[in-house]
């Protein structure tokens, strides 16, 4: 414990001490001490690796430490698992929610809880009355107690998962990384409640990889670095910049790299008219070679699907043209003979882009295959030579073709997942959520590979769910709603502020500051049908 | 020499295969000395000859993450066709098999089409498709079975070049074969692929439905090819005659090192499993146990192979 906190141990009432941890004799968690005090919001941040997760497991009672123990109200706590830490008052929400897909949300939250009747057999009325108030209490609006939970999206599964937790009201709350999912207005509903529970006198413990997030709720910052506590600070003792190199253990050079180059004016793909499903309602939208596109809504406004129906995954009409030709797109693979690659990290950030037990080379010929057949064989070395440049260009990882592409970093990762389509001679590239739960040094290696390729002639369609990304990476944005395109913010142009309000659906600034200020029902606009 | 060492690593449950595969072998010379004479080691290959050549088959599908269960009355219906059809004339014979092999291709390919494209799942439609022409087949032959194997068949079987078994040559063309295909092609490429994960696959332009279409084409000839050459061996044919094969197949994949749930393994361990399992069988009357204690032993790789699997998976989702 560093700083102020000493003299203010007492207050707090869950503590770790001294914990540490070892996987295959490598040191997840080092000697780390760590306490929450009733009535704050405490922050925990770190890299990928830094030992957030393995902290709150060992908290929950999911691993054991090798070393040091856990203390509640001053008493050893060493729960059998998190269902028991979450009764004991230490509720976790992991980054796995452990929801039953085919249970209603009722049943979910009250899961080996139940409500019963007189007879024995669970209560559905009881279910129903106990989970309205908890959706009451937590101003939670748009999710039914009896609908399943496999038809709620990624961000109401969220919810739930969080909800499920504070039915056992307990006294410390973990929310591990559960903004992640979430796009930004979800994000700062959730930031009010942590700070509302905090405010009743729970302690919260907040991870998440965004800063600014951090910067916003917390009263103090605890940051992890390979496994060891760098410090403990309240808010108003720390900088961004103490936090960022706090956490890298180095100055972070920039985050966002310096505009290499201005697109040119040829347009290389041209929409027009693009319609798919229900949620993709006529797009029309122009990318210049050597743009990058941002692509910015709410969830649910229709970006995925975009995506996915330039990909060829989704059925879709219109007309779409890529180096002044009309492709028809039916199919991934008419999509990357039309010159298009896909990085798409889905909401449950599974990487899609990647096969982690194949080697570096094998990952990176998959989609060109074609034009290494050789009579019916691919030769070694023609292979190698052909994706060595890439490997090259793109410095991945120990630059070794051969290293399991499932043993590299995240950024290398998705170097991997650039690169191939690379090597398809795409030269239109679709991101989407690339950076999605990617730490700090990560995050800016991969923009300066965008911004490197970029000023090389490519161009980028770039969707995040972080918005501060959208502001400071791309040349344009572009902002969907309903399906559509509702407005483009040229280089410059759009503030944080600007774009939020034209994500809630306002065509110009001024009614979208106007439906931004509102209170709709977040979640009901977001996941469930549009309420007027 | 880093792409050796990958290799080695990637391969390592194969090399288990045939660690497992000598330690057999040098049990069954100690229990029963001359278990290694050449003569029975002959024997050995002949039975292990079966189990690969179905396990060919079974390799390629279980490595796209499915299972093919059909094998058994592929292989029989092939077999009693040929009795039937050839009345033991080799010369009947010579234009029997491209039939019977057409086939198993087409069994397969209904395998495929309903695993594909109209994603049954693997264990049910060959499960099915299984009962269908095991049903076909007892309509046909009215539960009766054919005459003598043609002397062709037979010749394949069982005749030795001194002594090298003939059978042992097929199952070095095919053991080559599979190998060239799965390690050097871009089908085996892609095959990996979509067993690994099949929406990566997808995303990387792979036509995965065309490879799963094709993996149980695979099986359905390799099945087909071992029930005309099991009606060699046999000198006859009779019906359930394809049952022990069933299991064998499945087992021989899993010693054999590859994932029972696809996307790793190769044929090369597949040959070690298949000849373990003739060893194996070699190995239970001598140490005096029934030929019934193969199949829990079968039962008992299979329950193995997929807990070893998941366990593996599972240990990989946690380290993420």
């Amino acid at each position: 414990m560093t700083l102020g906190a000493t003299a203010d141990r007492n207050d707090e009432i869950l503590v770790a001490r001294g914990v540490s941890k070892a996987f295959a004799g490598v040191h997840a968690l080092e000697n780390v001490d760590f306490g929450v005090r009733a009535g704050e919001v405490h922050a925990l941040l770190g890299e990928n690796g830094a030992g957030k997760s393995t902290l709150v497991k060992v908290i929950a009672g999911v691993l054991r430490p090798d070393s040091g123990a856990v203390f509640f109200r001053d008493e050893p706590f060493a729960p059998r698992d998190p269902d028991a830490s979450s009764r004991a008052g230490v509720g976790v929400v992991f980054q796995e929610l452990p929801l039953v897909p085919d249970l209603t949300v009722m049943e979910n939250i009250f899961f080996n809880r139940e409500p019963l009747t007189r007879l024995g057999t669970v209560s559905r009325r009881g279910l129903r009355v106990a989970s309205e108030q908890l959706f009451d209490r937590l101003g939670l609006k748009g999710i039914r107690p009896d609908q399943l939970v496999r038809d709620l999206s990624v961000a109401a599964r969220q919810f739930v998962a969080i909800a499920k937790v504070l039915a056992d009201d307990p006294a410390i709350v973990v929310l591990d990384e559960a903004t992640s999912a979430l796009g930004p207005s979800e994000v700062s509903w959730l930031l009010e409640r942590a700070r509302q529970l905090a405010d009743e006198g729970k302690g919260i413990v907040f991870i998440s990889h965004r800063l600014a997030e951090v910067q916003e709720v917390s009263d103090r910052i605890t940051v992890l670095r390979n496994g060891t506590s760098v410090g403990t600070w309240p808010l108003a003792e720390t900088t961004s910049d103490g936090l960022v190199s706090a956490m890298l253990g180095r100055k972070l050079e920039q985050l966002y790299p310096p505009r290499k180059a201005e697109p040119g004016p040829t347009v290389s793909v041209s929409v027009r008219g693009l319609v798919s499903g229900s949620r993709l309602r006529g797009v029309d939208l122009d990318l210049h070679e050597g743009e990058i596109l941002g692509i910015c809504g709410l969830e649910g406004q229709g970006q995925l699907e975009l995506f996915l129906a330039l990909y060829g995954i989704a059925r879709s009409h219109g007309t779409i043209t890529v180096g002044g030709v009309v492709r028809h797109i039916h199919s991934p693979r008419d999509a990357i003979r039309a010159g298009i690659g896909l990085a798409l990290v889905p909401e449950d950030r599974k990487n899609e882009g990647i096969l982690p037990s194949l080697s570096v080379r094998e990952n990176l010929s998959l989609p060109s295959l074609g034009r290494l057949d050789h009579f019916g064989l691919i030769r070694r070395e023609a292979e190698q030579e052909f994706v060595s440049p890439v490997i090259r260009d793109l410095q991945i990882g120990r630059q070794d073709p051969e290293q399991v592409v499932g043993g590299l970093s995240g950024g290398n990762q998705q170097k991997v997942v650039v690169g191939k389509f690379l090597l398809t001679g795409a030269k239109v590239l679709l991101l989407y959520d690339l950076t999605r739960g990617v730490d700090v040094g990560t995050k800016a290696e991969i923009f300066r590979m965008i911004e490197e390729l970029a000023a090389d002639g490519y161009s980028f369609l770039f969707y995040s769910s972080d918005l501060a990304e959208l502001v400071n990476v791309p040349h344009r944005v572009a902002v969907m709603f309903d399906g559509r395109v509702v407005r483009q913010f040229a280089k410059g142009e759009g503030t944080q502020e600007e774009l939020v309000a034209a994500m809630v659906g306002g065509t110009d600034s001024a009614s979208g500051a106007a439906s931004a200020g509102g209170t709709r029902p977040l979640v009901s606009e977001v996941d469930v049908e549009v309420a007027p | 020499m880093s792409a050796l060492r990958a290799t080695v690593i990637r391969n390592r449950p194969v090399l288990f295969a045939y660690v497992l595969l000598i330690v057999l072998g040098a049990v069954g010379e100690i229990v029963a000395s001359g278990f290694l004479r050449i003569n029975h080691v002959d024997e050995l290959i002949i039975s292990g000859a079966f189990i690969a050549l179905v396990g060919v088959g079974q390799t390629f599908v279980i490595l796209t993450g499915g299972v093919d269960l059909s094998i058994p009355w592929v292989l029989n219906s092939s077999a009693v066709l040929l009795t039937l059809w050839s009345h033991g004339s080799s010369g009947r014979m010579a234009w029997l098999t491209p039939i019977l092999l057409l086939g198993g291709a087409a069994v397969g390919a209904v395998n495929g089409i309903g695993v594909a494209y109209l994603r049954i799942p693997p264990i049910i439609m060959t499960l099915g498709m299984s009962t269908i022409v095991e049903g076909g087949l007892l309509l046909y032959t009215n539960g009766g079975s054919g005459s003598n194997a043609p002397n062709a068949a037979v010749y394949l079987a069982t005749h030795r070049w001194g002594p090298f078994p003939v059978i042992a040559s097929v199952w070095i063309g095919v053991l080559v074969v599979a190998t060239v295909v799965l390690s050097a092609t871009p089908f085996g490429r892609r095959l990996y692929a979509t067993g690994q994960n099949s929406r990566v696959a997808t995303f990387a332009g792979v036509r995965v439905t065309t490879v799963r279409v094709a993996v149980y084409i695979v099986s359905g000839v390799a099945a087909s090819l071992a029930g005309i050459v099991l009606a060699g061996y046999v000198g006859s044919s009779y019906l359930g005659m394809g049952d022990p094969y069933l299991f064998a197949s499945v087992a021989a994949v899993a010693i054999g090192g590859a994932s029972i749930l696809g996307g790793s393994g190769n044929f090369v361990g597949t040959t070690a499993g298949a000849l373990s399992l003739a060893v194996l069988a070699g190995l239970l009357p001598i140490l005096g146990l029934q030929p019934a204690a193969l199949q829990i032993v079968y039962g008992c790789v299979i329950l193995g192979a997929v807990t070893l699997s998941s366990a593996k998976v599972g240990a990989r989702r946690r380290a993420e």
